[in-house]
Order: structure tokens, then C-alpha cells, then sequence
């Protein structure tokens, strides 16, 4: 009984210690960190708004330095090689990510990342190493998509073929609206669905009713065990 | 032993990050932690097979409790590519022969059980500090807490490997 009941309050303990962290206890096969949306999916839980980013890059010699950008929450990046923009007449050159307010779905394309705006204060010349974060919540994306206008035509720019988990990578000779996706008349590649939509509260359900239906009898059992055992005790 | 275990460990977190080797490094990491289990006879590491059906159903109560604060929350589970899936598992039950199975035995058999929980507790949280930002640390404290005094109440390694496997695959 006492066991019981250490076991209880490091149950308790670990409740309170896992409520304080989304999502609990997690064991590095998802994304360290949820996914902020713009338009968050029904299963997600408390969300925070994606963030935007900014950077200045140096003109050094009459060609742009090498640098990155990227938003607060690391969600997407993009990073530049020397002399990436055309830098006439400047000495340096502004990058600025923004997440679009909206969530546009063009048809036959589902996105599974907010639509990120990226300017630059001068034209791109060589191509840019782009990555994007992407939620477990959703299927993994087939590949970046690109647009100049989010209510226009979206392109694929593709996919690099290694990334590291819940990363997608591309490179891209244009700026503009991008987000990553897969065409819906697809199911994306590579993705087992596990689970999805609301079905986590279910498992755990289905596995406290399992544990309550099975344990009953068990313990009944063990009960009649131990008081047979007392009246096996009892006689002379 | 644990210097092992840790090293073991460190070296996935780290490879895992590099593209493409995450469901390798993860099957390799879960093949090498539960190899240290090899000449331990099962009773001692908690793998009898009496009470197996309480030991089953110890180990869905456990995963139950490892789940219950994403339920709470999110409500959804992730979709985990079929590598990483295959890989969680893989891992899952290497980390709790390495660390609830043969270094809890060590380290009961040198200090008694308050060693071997915390002890296995310490060694499982250094362990993930890599591959986890800081702030989920004291989640995975927590839950290798819960799994070594599961470990050493129930004397049972079954119930801490389903609940492990089950968390792994629905977070």
C-alpha cells in the first residue's frame, strides 16, 4: 500500500512537471517546440503567434557578406552566400520575414506551414538556402511551395533530400510567399498516419478503461487469494 | 557502465540531428543501449514472466499517465514517418534495459534502492540533456522518476517499457 502510494505522487509529480512543458514528456522524435500558427489546426492546443525577423547584410567590397535570415521562433530560415543580391549602388541590404495574417489554401495544394512573406531591398542573383519547420500535427510536406502573390499561382521549388527531422530544405532564386505543402490529390509521401484529429484523448481513455475493466477483476482475485489465504491461516 | 550508456546516448542525440540519419542513428542507439543487457539474467533486470498480465496492464496504466498532459492539451497525436516510428520503439526499449533494467541492478546491488532510483533517475535525465531544451528537463526527470519507482515497487521492467513505447509513439 505504501509503494502504492509513492508511486502515486511521482505519478502526480510528473503530471504537474509535464503540464508545465507542452508536450510532457517527449523523447526527441517531434519538434522540441510546438508549432506557432497563424491559423492553428482543431488539435492544436495553446498557440502562439509566429514571429517575424530581420536582418541587415553587409555590403563588403561591392558584394553582399554572407548571412541568414531568420524569425525569432526559428520557423524558417534563409541563408545567403556571398555576393547573393545585387548590391548596385547600396552598402547594405535588408531582409525581413514576415508570416502572412491569412492562411490561403490554393486548390489542390494543402499547406502544412504558415505563409511566410520574405523581402529584400534588392534583387537576388544567386540562389538562397531556404528551411522550413514544419508541425507533427500535420502530414510531412512533399516540398516548398512559392508565390508572388498568396491569392496567385503557387510553383513548387522542391525539396533537398535529406533534412533533419520535421525540416523541410530548398533552395529558391526568388523571393516572394512561401510555405510548405503537398498536392492534395496525394496523400504526402512518406507520412504514417499514426493518429490525428482529436484521438490522443481517446487512447489515453481507451487505455484507463482497459487498465480499470482488467484491473477489477485482477484485484478481486488477488482479494479472495489473500483472504482464502487468512482463512487457510485460520484453521488448526 | 554508465559512462556507456551516456555515451550511447549523447552520440544519438547528436547524430540524430544530421539529415537523413535520424531513423538510423535512433534503431543503432536502441540496438546498442539494450546490448548492454546481454550475460543478465531477465529476473534481474525485471523481465520475469510471472504476473506477466499485471505487468501488461501496469505498463498501459503508466503509458496512460505519460500521455494524459499532451491529452490534455493538444489532443492530437503526431504523425510519425514509419522510420521514426519503428526507430521510437527501438529506442524506447534500449533506454529502459540500459537504465531501469541493468544500471538500476547495478546500482541497487551497490547501494540499495534509494541509489537505484536516483541514481538511474540522474543518469536517464543527463542522458537526454542534449537531444531536450532545458525546459523539458524536469518532465523527463519526472517520468524517469515515475518508471525507476515503477522499476523498484512492482520489481518489473515489462510495465516501464510499454508505457515508454506507448508515450514515444503518441509524442
Amino acid at each position: 500500500m505504501k509503494r502504492g502510494a509513492i508511486l502515486a505522487v511521482a505519478a502526480a509529480i510528473y503530471l504537474l512537471a509535464a503540464w508545465m512543458v507542452a508536450p510532457g514528456f517527449y523523447d526527441g522524435f517531434g519538434p522540441p517546440q510546438a508549432y506557432n500558427w497563424t491559423c492553428p489546426p482543431p488539435q492544436a492546443g495553446a498557440n502562439i503567434k509566429p514571429k517575424s525577423g530581420h536582418v541587415e547584410i553587409k555590403v563588403i567590397n561591392g558584394k553582399s557578406d554572407a548571412n541568414s535570415a531568420f524569425t525569432d521562433d526559428g520557423q524558417i530560415v534563409i541563408g545567403f552566400l556571398p555576393g547573393a543580391f545585387d548590391t548596385t549602388g547600396r552598402t547594405t541590404i535588408t531582409v525581413d520575414i514576415t508570416p502572412l495574417a491569412t492562411c490561403p489554401q490554393p486548390p489542390g495544394l494543402k499547406f502544412v506551414t504558415n505563409v511566410y512573406q520574405i523581402t529584400a531591398s534588392a534583387p537576388l542573383v544567386t540562389p538562397a538556402n531556404l528551411e522550413m519547420l514544419y508541425s507533427n500535427l500535420e502530414p510531412q510536406p512533399d516540398d516548398v511551395y512559392r508565390a508572388d502573390d498568396p491569392e496567385g499561382a503557387w510553383h513548387s521549388i522542391g525539396h533537398a533530400s535529406t533534412a533533419p527531422p520535421f525540416t523541410i530544405i530548398t533552395t529558391t532564386t526568388k523571393l516572394g510567399y512561401f510555405a510548405a505543402g503537398y498536392k492534395q490529390s496525394s496523400p504526402a509521401s512518406g507520412a504514417v498516419v499514426v493518429g490525428g484529429g482529436q484521438v490522443l484523448p481517446i487512447i489515453v481513455a481507451i487505455l484507463i478503461v482497459v487498465v480499470v475493466l482488467a484491473g477489477l477483476p485482477l484485484a478481486m482475485m488477488r482479494r479472495r487469494r489473500s483472504s482464502g489465504d487468512k482463512s487457510d491461516g485460520d484453521e488448526p | 557502465m554508465a559512462g556507456y550508456v551516456l555515451v550511447v546516448e549523447l552520440s544519438r542525440a547528436m547524430v540524430v540531428q544530421e539529415p537523413g540519419l535520424a531513423p538510423a542513428a535512433l534503431l543503432l542507439g536502441g540496438a546498442a543501449l539494450a546490448a548492454i543487457a546481454v550475460g543478465w539474467r531477465s529476473e534481474l533486470l525485471g523481465l520475469g514472466r510471472s504476473r506477466f498480465g499485471l505487468r501488461l496492464l501496469g505498463g498501459l496504466a503508466l503509458g496512460a499517465v505519460l500521455l494524459l498532459p499532451a491529452a490534455a492539451r493538444s489532443g492530437a497525436m503526431p504523425m510519425l514517418p514509419a522510420g521514426l516510428a519503428f526507430a521510437a520503439i527501438a529506442v524506447s526499449i534500449g533506454e529502459e534495459i540500459a537504465f531501469r533494467g541493468v544500471l538500476y541492478a547495478v546500482l541497487e546491488e551497490v547501494g540499495g534502492a534509494p541509489l537505484a532510483i536516483l541514481g538511474s533517475t540522474l543518469l536517464w535525465t543527463l542522458a537526454h540533456v542534449l537531444s531536450h531544451p532545458p525546459a523539458f528537463l524536469g518532465a523527463v526527470a519526472a517520468a524517469g522518476l515515475l518508471l525507476a519507482l515503477w522499476r523498484w515497487a512492482c520489481k518489473d521492467l515489462v510495465g516501464p517499457i510499454i508505457g515508454h513505447v506507448i508515450a514515444d509513439l503518441g509524442l
